[in-house]
C-alpha cells in the first residue's frame, strides 16, 4: 500500500484576484472503522482514522473538519477558497494514533 | 392391556407437563439474550432522530437553500461521493458556520462536520463517504446567526461499505 499520509492538492493554474477557486485534496489513509474483521485471524482490525482536518490560508484557519469512521478510505474532498491574497494554503490532517500530515501549496492570484 | 393404556395416558400427561416446562424455559432463554445483548454484542445503532435531537435540540429546520448531489445508485457503499451545496451568502456578518453530514443507515449516523468561514467564498463541500446500506443522506447547515437548514436524499447501495 502506498505511504500513509501522502497528500495531493490540486488548485487551478491561473487564478484571478477575488475568484472563488475549488481546492481538491486527496490523502492516503486506510480509515479503518474498527468494525472490520481480519479474514485469517478472525480478529477485529483496530480503528485507525483521520478525525481532524485544518485548512490555513496565510495565518488564519479558514476551514476545520471533524471526521468519523464513515469517511471513505483515502479521503478525497473538495472545498472552495476565495483567493484574495498571495499566501500559502496549508492543509493539516490528524489521525487518532497521533499522526500529523501536512502539505502546503502557494496561491498566487494575478 | 389395561395397564398399557394407563401407561399411555400417564406418559401423555407427563409429556405435556415436561413439554410445557421446556417451552417456558425456551421462552425465558429467548428473552434473556435480548436483555443482555446490548452490553456485550455489536455496537447498538443510534437513531437519526436521537442524534439530531442531541445536536440541535428542538430548533426548527427549514427545508430550503441546501442541495445534496449524490448518486441515485451507489454500487460500492465504501465510496459514495456526496456534494453539499448551498446558495446562502458567505458575508462577514452572515455566513454558513457549519455543515453536518449524516448517513441514516449507519450505526453511527454522524459522518462529518465541516466548519466554514467567510474566507471560503461559498458553502460547497464534497466528500466521499461510507454507507452501510440503502438509506437517506442528510445534510444540516448552521448559519452564524443560528438558523438551521436541512436537505436529504435517498441513495441506493448495492454493496455495504462498513465491512464485517
Amino acid at each position: 500500500m502506498a505511504k500513509i499520509g501522502r497528500i495531493k492538492i490540486r488548485v487551478p493554474h491561473s487564478i484571478t484576484k477575488g475568484e472563488v477557486i475549488p481546492v481538491q485534496v486527496l490523502v492516503t489513509h486506510p480509515m479503518e472503522t474498527g468494525q472490520r474483521k481480519d479474514k485469517k485471524t478472525k480478529e477485529l482490525i483496530p480503528a485507525y482514522y483521520i478525525n481532524g482536518v485544518d485548512v490555513y490560508y496565510g495565518d488564519s484557519l479558514i476551514t476545520h473538519c471533524d471526521w468519523t469512521i464513515a469517511v471513505s478510505a483515502n479521503p478525497f474532498m473538495t472545498f472552495y477558497v476565495k483567493a484574495e491574497k498571495a499566501a500559502p494554503l496549508k492543509i493539516v490532517y490528524k489521525d487518532i494514533k497521533g499522526g500529523v500530515y501536512e502539505k502546503t501549496v502557494q496561491i498566487s492570484p494575478q | 392391556m389395561e395397564r398399557k393404556d394407563k401407561d399411555l395416558v400417564l406418559s401423555r400427561r407427563a409429556f405435556l407437563k415436561t413439554g410445557g416446562a421446556t417451552c417456558a424455559v425456551f421462552l425465558l432463554a429467548g428473552s434473556l439474550p435480548s436483555l443482555v445483548k446490548p452490553a456485550f454484542g455489536a455496537p447498538k445503532k443510534e437513531s437519526i432522530k436521537d442524534v439530531l435531537k442531541k445536536q440541535f435540540g428542538d430548533k426548527p429546520m427549514s427545508m430550503s437553500h441546501v442541495d445534496i448531489k449524490a448518486p441515485i445508485i451507489a454500487e460500492n457503499g465504501a465510496v459514495v461521493p456526496i456534494r453539499v451545496v448551498s446558495d446562502l451568502p458567505m458575508r462577514d456578518d452572515d455566513y454558513v458556520k457549519k455543515i453536518y453530514i449524516y448517513a441514516e443507515g449507519n450505526l453511527q449516523p454522524y459522518v462529518a462536520g465541516i466548519n466554514l468561514t467567510p474566507a471560503n467564498g461559498k458553502a460547497d463541500f464534497s466528500l466521499r463517504i461510507k454507507m452501510r446500506k440503502t438509506a437517506n443522506v442528510r445534510a444540516v447547515l448552521e448559519t452564524s446567526k443560528g438558523k438551521l437548514y436541512e436537505a436529504s436524499r435517498s441513495v441506493k447501495v448495492t454493496i455495504g461499505g462498513c465491512g464485517g
